[in-house]
């Protein structure tokens, strides 16, 4: 019958996130004893947080942001001084970090979102905002300067691990971590099917006929930014607590590259493309990290660049639409079949 | 009071270097509508360019200039055929994020090939120092280096505007329908354009090769350097990319010597940032 | 009961370099009215359109839409108020589906619990049920033009601003299209001003025309009236590029 051919679909796409969640969960259970797969995992979690974040701004609002760097960054270092000076929870320094970064990006942003200034200058000035950030936080000496400023070592009270967010194993950041992405993924699903979504989409296809319907580039553009820095202001708390310090060096020129290649070699607008990209890319660049000398890893960032090129020339809609499509082929061919019965 | 009059000359000496690389993106933007993300890491195999050449086949820096010209020349137009020439009917974000890769791919690429390590030539011909009283002085190779780049950027202004190819290149800056219709093969055009932007970069990274040192990562400054310099200058004339070059020159210069070595970027850039909020159509900017 | 204007521009004048695309134009529209605006081509008429709503900075002049000053407003402001447009060229939403493309318009007055059942009236009323799952980039030129008037007409204007919406269509859709405006007109109230060509249109929709040329407002009148006007005729027999 077709009602239930129909149905299908949808419920398929629940189902197939819920799996995807349960195998996330489940992770630690199964790797939890191998901190080196434990923190390569942790690690793509954090790059698909990341660029699920930036998909809001590159995906949806269709502004090629390089600042990732700059908004993780900002985070970390909000949470990190206010842990080494004040002793504010991590917990309370993940909100205000994302709302440093997020604040931050709507100020740079305001000026830029002009009516009618091209796209490109958005872009160069991201780039540039990262590169002003990390020299500055450089000559910063009260909060950075040139060396690492280190986190509270770990503590054998478990009320003061949770309190500090510094854990012997990394099964906890593992979970906030996922919790974050999670966050991220449905950002994306609830702004994608709301009317900030659907603007944005229009500004993406046609800027003068979305103005002229009454859409307002600026304030929806400035949404979009606010929210990615907010969410990667978070992720930066979750850096820096796995590092255990923080540093200008944060503030990284090749991160914001590599998250915004990601958003678009995973496909740009999708909700799942970044994490899909992040999973297989990551893995791959860890990979090469681990196998290779230090001279040869940086033949993952020619792997990369390769593939954001061949990638952006073959199949511009994003590696995750080659899964999608595949998935409708078989769930088609399913809808098919029930039709017959 | 010498060490500011001092950090302005060397500024302004700089500027003009500034001001022919920024050229090169101009071409580029103007005739393709292309922003080439890459620019920066052209500048960097310039610079590989003319230290190979000299090192290998022990040529003086500048004298490279005629072996790489044509080869960046060739090397950018390939790039151009090769890769850039099906995403322009892309949408934008699209030709943006192929030169993106560019960008990382020839950073990475020079990295392994290269190594980390900076180079830099040992001797110049145009070496040495000029002491013009005062206290101040001009390293020869700095102002030299500046001479050239204001003939070289004569001389794209002198193609662009005499020649049948530099012309057919304005004309498809302008309305590139209307240039096809008259008979021009745009895409050979770009070709050119895109050649020319990136041969620009062997005379600057010729000059620059007698006074600094070379390392994959150097593309950055560049490129933002002259992304900068075009901002400020907006899509105007020839004359405001000097001026423009000049300013981000000083801007860095003067920030180095009396704030920091590490905050020229700071300056610069939010000079950059600023301009783009108050008067994005740059300094001289039309329209 | 005399009619009220609800759109009135004063001395508009909009100059790229020297040359004054639009040269102290001063026109009044009135409620509930259809209003031709006609001219040959280079007139200015696609200039004035895209300086009254927004989209470019006017260098002399006023627009009053509704007794406000809209001159200095932006093209999403000037939709909130009731004005709204289509292009000359369609600019569609390649990617999105009919039905994405209406709501975009519906979200102007609508929230997110009562956008659909606009969008369903909208789509209804413009008879694109059967297409309303397809992709803006799969229509032909005809339904594109229905579409880019569904969008304009979801976001409740009470001003709609066309431009050429009849170029390209043959006499069939050109007949349908007109009905279907009259219908806009009539049954949503909403005022239209039509730039066209194609002189079926004008003569069969307008109940007034109001001529353009070198940016310059050079009659007005009833098309019985326009046709016989000598100003008119020159300018039309002037330019050459009659068709």
């Amino acid at each position: 019958m077709k009602r239930s051919g129909e149905a299908k679909p949808v419920n398929v796409a629940v189902l197939m996130s819920l799996t995807g969640l349960a195998i996330a969960l489940a992770m630690p259970a199964l790797i939890g004893s191998n901190q080196h797969t434990m923190l390569l995992a942790i690690t793509v979690l954090i790059y698909a947080a990341l660029a699920t974040a930036w998909n809001i701004i590159g995906g949806m609002a269709g502004q090629l942001d390089f600042a990732a760097g700059a908004y993780l960054g900002l985070g970390a270092f909000t949470a990190g001084t206010l842990l080494i000076r004040w002793n504010i929870t991590p917990w309370l320094g993940m909100i205000l970090g994302g709302l440093v970064a997020g604040g931050f990006a709507v100020l740079i942003g305001y000026p830029l979102f002009l009516f009618r200034v091209r796209e490109v200058w958005y872009s160069i000035a991201s780039v540039a905002l990262v590169e002003v950030l990390r020299a500055a936080f450089l000559l910063w000496d009260e909060v950075g300067g040139p060396l690492e400023r280190y986190l509270p070592f770990y503590s054998e009270s478990l009320y003061q691990s949770f309190y500090t967010m510094r854990f012997r194993s990394y099964v906890p950041l593992y979970y906030i971590t996922l919790a974050i992405l999670v966050a991220a993924l449905l950002a994306n699903q609830r702004i994608g099917n709301s009317r900030l979504g659907y603007y944005l989409l229009a500004l993406g296809q046609n800027e003068d006929a979305a103005e002229v319907l009454g859409v307002d580039a600026r304030s929806c553009k400035l949404k979009a930014l606010a929210a990615y820095a907010f969410l990667s202001g978070a992720v930066g708390v979750i850096y820096a607590s796995l590092y255990g310090f923080i540093s200008p060096a944060f503030f990284s020129m090749n991160l914001s590259t590599e998250v915004a290649i990601l958003g678009i070699v995973g496909g740009m607008g999708i909700t799942y493309g970044p994490l899909v990209a992040a999973v297989i890319m990551v893995s791959g660049r860890e990979f090469l990290r681990a196998n290779l000398s230090t001279q040869m890893e940086t033949l993952y960032l020619v792997v990369y660049s390769l593939a954001l090129i061949l990638v952006v020339l073959f199949r511009p809609e994003g590696i995750a639409t080659v899964f999608r499509d595949a998935y409708a082929r078989v769930t088609s061919r399913f809808a098919g079949d029930q039709d017959v019965a | 009071m010498t060490l500011f009059m001092q950090s302005l000359l060397n500024g302004v000496l700089m500027g003009f270097v500034y001001a022919l690389i920024a050229l090169g993106l101009s071409i580029v933007f103007g005739v393709m509508n292309l922003s080439n993300f890459a620019h920066g890491e052209f500048v960097m195999l310039a610079m590989y360019s003319t230290f190979w050449v000299s090192v290998l086949g022990g040529v003086d820096a500048v004298a490279t200039a005629v072996i790489t010209f044509p080869l960046l020349f060739l090397f950018g137009a390939l790039t151009y055929y090769v890769v850039l020439d099906r995403t322009l009917q892309g949408p934008f974000v699209t030709r943006l994020a192929v030169t993106v890769g560019l960008m990382t791919l020839f950073r990475a690429v020079a990295q392994l090939l290269w190594t980390p390590q900076a180079r830099a030539l040992p001797y110049s011909v145009i070496q040495g120092n000029l002491d013009i009283g005062g206290g101040l002085v001009i390293i020869q190779s700095r102002l030299i280096s500046a001479a050239i780049s204001m003939v070289a950027i004569f001389g794209v202004y002198l193609f662009l505007e005499k020649t049948w190819p530099g012309r057919a290149m304005r004309a498809a800056s302008d309305d590139v329908e209307a240039a096809s219709l008259m008979g021009v093969n745009y895409r050979r055009v770009y070709a050119l354009a895109f050649g020319l932007g990136s041969a620009v970069t062997a005379i600057a990274g010729a000059l620059l090769m007698t006074f600094q040192q070379v390392s994959p990562i150097v593309g950055l400054r560049f490129g933002l350097v002259s992304w900068a310099v075009m901002c400020l200058a907006g899509l105007g004339s020839i004359p405001s990319l000097l001026i423009s070059g000049v300013l981000v020159g000083v801007t860095e210069s003067v920030a180095m010597a009396f704030w920091d070595p590490k905050a020229r970027s700071i300056v610069v850039y939010t000079i950059f940032i600023l301009v783009l909020a108050l008067k994005p159509r740059g300094l001289f900017g039309k329209k | 009961m005399s009619p009220k204007p609800i759109f009135q521009t004063f001395d508009l004048t909009k100059r790229f370099g020297n040359l004054a695309a639009v040269n102290n134009a001063s026109l009044e529209i009135y409620e509930g009215e259809i209003v031709g605006l006609i001219g040959p081509n280079g007139a200015g008429k696609t200039t004035f359109f895209n300086t009254v709503t927004g989209l470019y900075r006017h260098d002399s002049g006023r627009v009053v839409f509704k007794g406000a000053d809209i001159s200095s407003l932006y093209p999403h402001e000037i939709c909130k108020l009731g004005a709204c447009r289509t292009f000359q060229v369609v600019k569609s939403f390649a990617k999105m589906t009919v039905e994405e493309a209406v709501r975009v318009g519906a979200y102007n007055r609508h929230g997110e619990k009562d956008v659909m059942a606009k969008v369903d009236e909208v789509i209804a009323f413009l008879d694109l049920e059967d297409i309303r799952k397809q992709k803006c980039a799969e229509l032909g030129l005809a339904p594109l033009k229905r579409v880019e008037l569904a969008r304009a007409m979801a976001t409740e204007p009470t001003l709609l601003l066309l431009d050429e919406a009849g170029a390209g269509l043959n006499p069939r859709e050109t007949v349908e299209l007109m009905a279907m405006l009259r219908r806009l007109n009539e049954e949503k109230d909403i005022t239209l001003c039509v730039v066209e060509h194609v002189m079926q249109m004008v003569m069969g929709l307008c109940e007034r025309i109001i001529v353009m040329d070198y940016g310059e407002i050079i009659a007005e009148g009833s098309p019985e009236e326009i046709s016989q006007n000598e100003k008119v005729i020159e300018a039309y027999l002037g330019r050459r590029a009659a068709r």
